[in-house]
């Protein structure tokens, strides 16, 4: 059996996956609230997306470090 | 809508538009000759895709027109609600993260051409390939009948009527199969990269003008503020529900789109695979992102439209942008022809995937394995055209008149999902129970959609998938497998 590596293997790719799934859910504001704005944006509006961009670097990490599959080692041989 | 360069700008574009794809088409036919030959070739280009090409054909099954032209009006109907958008496409790509990896390596180990054949290797079972193969097709025709009226109403919106909408189906849809007729999957995927290209540039234009000429968030926030808070507000419960739901049909749901898988496989290398996955990851902010604020802005340039008149929020955006200068006029004009390039785009990957469904999981299977296979290809493509001039009759009159049956897609394709998913990590599947829940969900999904029942406010489609589970799951458990077909599992999937 080859060593290979896959995100749905690793309890850590889980756990951090449902973190951020969390945090990309408005629930830890209270409802209706909008205050500070900045640059005319709601404060709530700017923590989705940095949890978004969070997802984004997590697609990243998870790609680099937690996905080989060994399929490309075929092709060199 | 009135457009200040309806007419013969927009005939001007869509002509030169339409061109350039016949060109791509032309110029990949001459360097690949043997294109149609293999069923490898004509339908995953030889499985050769590099990471451009491929990030391009991906974004070109993920991003429509409708992204452009209907999630302004969203987003200035719901406000900061309709923020979800972004989280939104990252998810997609997020979940493919859960069962791309092992099935782009199965697919180099069986040289599995789409999703059905997929399901063939691992269950060897006729009832389950046909059920699904039969599932799929009628979902991706609903698919395409789809943009095809998209196409028309948006050639005759752009030019003002001056190009009717029936003239312009037609003339695209030539075009279309023309291009995929010549080069297969290269020529989609290397038009996916000049559709996506445009899209992006346009969209852009949008924002820029947008933010030059019609205002910021910040006057947009004063409107809400004063006269509509609950739209800049952090949403309530039933506003979070609605959001929550959303993320997770998305997440269920990326799973399904047999167009979007078959990408998986028509990747050079894993490398090029993964790369292309990290690009991905970041265009919601410059796609979702960018005609979210556009939407944003729309609320204070343009206040109090009714639903009917914020659907066509982006042609107002753009009337206003194209008269301010000669810059603004074409990239608004660029901006339009994006959007068409962008619905054609959508339609050419979902005709080429009808097309080698019919070829290789049907023809091919069952009814002359023995074929040659530029025969198989041959075969797809007539059965693929059949299906185009049945749909164009369909969708010569404009949609008010479609019924239901032309509406189910996703809440058919999701029932799919189990044999696609389940099937990559557990051994103790049995087929029987897949093919019962796989029929029961779509019949009761389907119910359920002509009816317009939604029990609880969820989803039809989530209700059947559901049933579907509960029926594989439940009865794989209750039965067991055999010994051939587990040792079977163990020798596909087992090695992972």
């Amino acid at each position: 059996m080859k060593n290979t590596k896959e995100p749905v293997k690793s309890p850590l790719v889980w756990i951090l996956f449902a973190v951020i799934f969390a945090l990309i859910n408005p629930w830890y504001f209270p409802a209706g609230s909008h205050a500070p704005l900045i640059w005319g944006v709601p404060l709530w509006a700017w923590a989705i997306v940095a949890a978004s961009l969070a997802l984004s670097v997590f697609v990243t990490w998870v790609v680099h470090y937690q996905w080989d599959m060994r399929t490309d080692d075929n092709e060199d041989q | 809508m009135e457009l200040a360069f309806g007419g013969a700008a927009g005939i001007t574009v869509l002509v030169a538009y339409g061109v350039l794809m016949l060109a791509v088409g032309l110029i990949t036919y001459l360097r690949n000759r043997h294109v149609r030959e293999s069923l490898d070739e004509y339908y995953l280009g030889g499985r050769g895709l590099g990471v451009m090409v491929l990030f391009f054909t991906f974004f070109a099954t993920q991003y429509s027109g409708n992204t452009v032209v209907g999630y302004p009006p969203t987003a200035y109907r719901l406000g900061y609600q309709y923020l979800v958008s972004i989280p939104f496409f990252i998810l997609i790509v997020a979940a493919y993260l859960f069962f791309a990896p092992r099935l782009y390596a199965l697919g180099r180990r069986f040289s599995l051409l789409t999703p059905v054949d997929w399901m063939h290797i691992r269950f060897q079972s006729k009832a389950v390939t046909i059920l699904a193969a039969t599932l799929m097709l009628y979902a991706l025709g609903n698919y395409l009948l789809e943009q095809f009226v998209a196409i028309g109403q948006g050639v005759s919106g752009l030019t003002g009527g001056t190009i009717p909408y029936q003239v312009g189906v037609v003339f695209f849809i030539v075009i279309m199969v023309a291009y995929s007729w010549l080069g297969g999957m290269r020529s989609v995927a290397y038009t996916d990269t000049i559709q996506g290209i445009a899209l992006l540039f346009g969209v852009f234009m949008l924002l820029i003008g947008s933010l030059l000429y019609l205002g910021t968030p910040a006057t947009s926030a004063e409107v809400m503020l004063a006269q509509m808070p609950d739209k800049i507000g952090v949403p309530d419960a039933a506003g979070r529900a609605n959001w929550l739901s959303l993320l997770l049909l998305v997440g269920i749901g990326a799973a399904v789109y047999p167009h979007a898988i078959q990408r998986i496989f028509a990747a050079k290398s894993e490398a090029t695979l993964k790369r292309s996955f990290v690009r991905m990851a970041y265009m919601p902010f410059v796609t979702a992102g960018v005609v979210f604020v556009v939407g944003i802005i729309g609320i204070s340039a343009f206040p109090d439209l009714s639903t009917a008149e914020s659907e066509q929020l982006v042609g107002r955006i753009a009337n206003a942008l194209a008269n301010q200068n000669a810059v603004f006029y074409w990239a608004m004009v660029l901006l339009f022809g994006g959007v068409i390039a962008a619905i054609v785009s959508t339609a050419d990957s979902v005709l080429l995937t009808f097309s080698s469904i019919v070829s290789n999981d049907l023809y091919g299977r069952f009814i002359s394995p023995e074929a040659a296979e530029h025969r198989k290809v041959l075969i797809g493509k007539l059965v693929g055209l059949v299906a185009v001039v049945v749909l164009v009759i369909i969708a010569w009159y404009p949609p008010s008149t479609l019924y239901q049956i032309f509406v189910l897609k996703f809440e058919l394709l999701i029932q799919t999902a189990p044999a696609l998913i389940l099937g990559l990590y557990w051994t103790r599947l049995n087929s029987r129970a897949l093919f019962a829940g796989m029929l029961v969900g779509a019949v009761f999904a389907a119910v359920m959609t002509f009816t317009g029942l939604r029990p609880l406010g969820v989803f039809s489609g989530l209700w059947g998938l559901m049933l579907n589970l509960a029926i594989c799951v439940g009865g794989s458990l209750a039965m067991g497998v055999s010994e051939q077909e587990r040792r079977r599992a163990v020798e596909v999937i087992g090695s992972y």
